[in-house]
């Protein structure tokens, strides 16, 4: 096992994956990155060391009202090392809610996926398993209570 | 999560109901004669859409609604939403109060290693030390409520600092209980590494590599005991780490005797660091004001729960409330490694490695639906309140 490379020089690798690099804070980068580009960018962390996926957010950023752009599904996958944090960000719009499984380089992604896959209604082609995992058995199809829409049943 | 195909093979469905431990969660085990062939995990008997819930909370309630997520760790939850909500709002707690937050969440880790001692031990078939070491966590219990008024759940954080100080008097009792406790641990460690039928039970049981609990993402005491070298109170400190200093606990067995090893010697660095924070507590004040607005903005906040590394994603718009907040426990990150390492083992082992990461259920919610006379209803919050009202009245 090798230590993961610094994230101050993780940026060359991921130059020609990624359009815009964002420092948040001195220990937070992220990596702004389209959908077909995210295994290429997983694959890149990996052979850097970078192997440990601590989580992954989702969340709903509906258009604002009465604009005409659509609204999106923000995925944001969290890689740490130490206190560094490396996201690799993408957004999804709502009529193309689809991204590429990562379980078979990170098997226990299978949780946040389905995470996913319950709560924001993305869809993951390639994801070890879609058995319901938090929602009841009885849930509606469709429903996908962490969108900003979903104010209860 | 599943490993192998379970088609024609004889599945042992564990759970919902108190599999190994006293909280709800369900396994299929596919097995082949005694040996576990297979494993599924399926969760959310106890999902309260707590993540939902605090979208339409302001930033001051759900201090409150996070305690909740963990009835065991409930501090440390309250202490990464307090750290992180401050560092968006660009204020910093006073540095008597972070002091505080980290006494409280050792005490936290202390009553929280010492019941998982007892419900393994109870897994293992050892009554005995279960019954010991949960009189001996009642020490810590008084202490909490001594000290914040509250044995669970003991809302000591606010925005911006603390609401509880520490008197001397306090501050001795303190001391005099993990006197007590230190003793009593020395003599656990004794036990779980020399007891010979208790070793039968842990020792090369669930063994797992470094690089192993690399892959499946294990987390805190669960991966330090493979010799995995994370704490985030070493790695980016956070409250008063940064002035009391942890020595990381590893072990190299990465079985469950490992694991008991790790948990036992941390409650010896929690002890070393009560004493120390008691010793040099800062003076000064308990809070500095935090605007009950927050400037729009990301952060993410991570602290090291008992069972491990537990992630906050905070997210404002600017307002009173949260826009997003993602809360990633470190449970769900050893389920992983459980269902990946039952295979090969036998059924009888499943209770003591499934306790042996010290498992937390809680992690996420579902929808109350009680379900009374053949009929069904939804309860709402105001529905609850007023039940409650009626029935206490």
């Amino acid at each position: 096992m090798q230590e993961p490379t610094r994230m101050q020089d993780m940026e060359a690798p991921l130059a020609e994956l990624t359009d815009r690099f964002e420092w948040r804070d001195d220990n937070r980068l992220d990596v702004f990155i389209t959908s077909d580009r995210l295994l290429p960018a997983v694959e890149v962390l990996f052979a850097h060391h970078w192997v440990y996926l601590t989580a992954i957010t989702g969340f709903d950023s509906p258009a604002a009202e009465g604009s005409e752009a659509e609204g999106m599904i923000e995925l944001l996958y969290h890689f740490c090392s130490g206190a560094s944090i490396l996201t690799l960000r993408l957004s999804l719009p709502y009529s193309n809610l689809v991204v590429p499984s990562v379980c078979h380089l990170i098997p226990p992604a299978t949780l946040y996926e389905r995470e996913l896959i319950e709560m924001l209604g993305v869809e993951i082609p390639g994801t070890t398993s879609t058995d319901r995992l938090l929602l009841p058995d009885d849930w509606p199809v469709g429903v996908y209570p962490m969108r900003k829409t979903f104010k209860g049943l | 999560m599943e490993t192998k195909e379970k088609s024609e093979k004889f599945i042992v469905p564990i759970g919902p109901q108190h599999p190994a431990l006293k909280e709800p969660g369900h396994f299929e085990f596919t097995v082949d004669g005694e040996v576990v062939t297979g494993a599924s995990v399926r969760l959310g008997y106890v999902h309260r859409g707590i993540e939902k819930g605090a979208e339409d909370r302001n930033w001051t309630q759900d201090i409150y609604l996070v305690e909740r997520v963990c009835g065991i760790c409930s501090h440390i939850h309250a202490t990464a939403l307090a750290l992180g909500v401050e560092k968006m709002a660009g204020v910093t707690a006073p540095a008597r109060a972070q002091a505080i937050r980290s006494l409280i969440g050792e005490m936290e880790r202390l009553h929280s290693h010492l019941l998982w001692l007892g419900v393994i031990a109870h897994e293992g078939g050892f009554d005995t030390l279960f019954m010991y070491s949960w009189r001996d966590r009642e020490t810590v219990m008084d202490l909490l409520e001594q000290v914040t008024g509250n044995r669970v759940n003991y809302s000591a954080n606010v925005l911006g600092g603390v609401k509880i100080d520490i008197s001397s008097a306090q501050s001795d009792a303190i001391r005099r209980g993990v006197d007590f406790l230190e003793s009593r641990t020395q003599h656990y460690l004794n036990i779980v590494t020399q007891d010979e039928v208790f070793l039968a039970r842990t020792r090369g049981v669930g063994t797992m590599t470094k690089d192993q609990a690399l892959l499946f993402g294990a987390v805190g005491p669960t991966a330090r005991a493979s010799g995995l070298e994370m704490d985030i109170r070493v790695d980016a400190p956070y409250a008063a780490y940064d002035q009391f200093k942890v020595n990381r606990v590893t072990d190299t067995h990465g079985d469950l005797e490992g694991r008991f090893i790790v948990r036992v010697k941390e409650l010896f660095e929690s002890y070393r660091l009560i004493r120390e924070i008691l010793d040099h507590l800062p003076e000064g004040e308990l809070t500095v004001r935090v605007p009950r607005k927050i400037p729009a903005g990301e952060v993410i906040s991570r602290v090291e729960a008992p069972r491990g590394e537990l992630f906050y994603f905070l997210k404002s718009n600017g307002g009173d409330k949260p826009d997003r907040m993602k809360i990633r426990t470190p449970s769900l990150c050893n389920w992983a490694s459980v269902m990946q390492l039952a295979v090969g083992h036998k059924l009888a082992d499943m209770p003591m490695m499934l306790a042996g990461i010290d498992p937390c259920f809680s992690c996420n919610d579902r929808v109350m639906t009680i379900r009374r006379d053949h009929s069904r209803q939804t309860w709402s919050w105001e529905d609850l309140r007023r039940y409650s009202l009626e029935y206490y009245r």
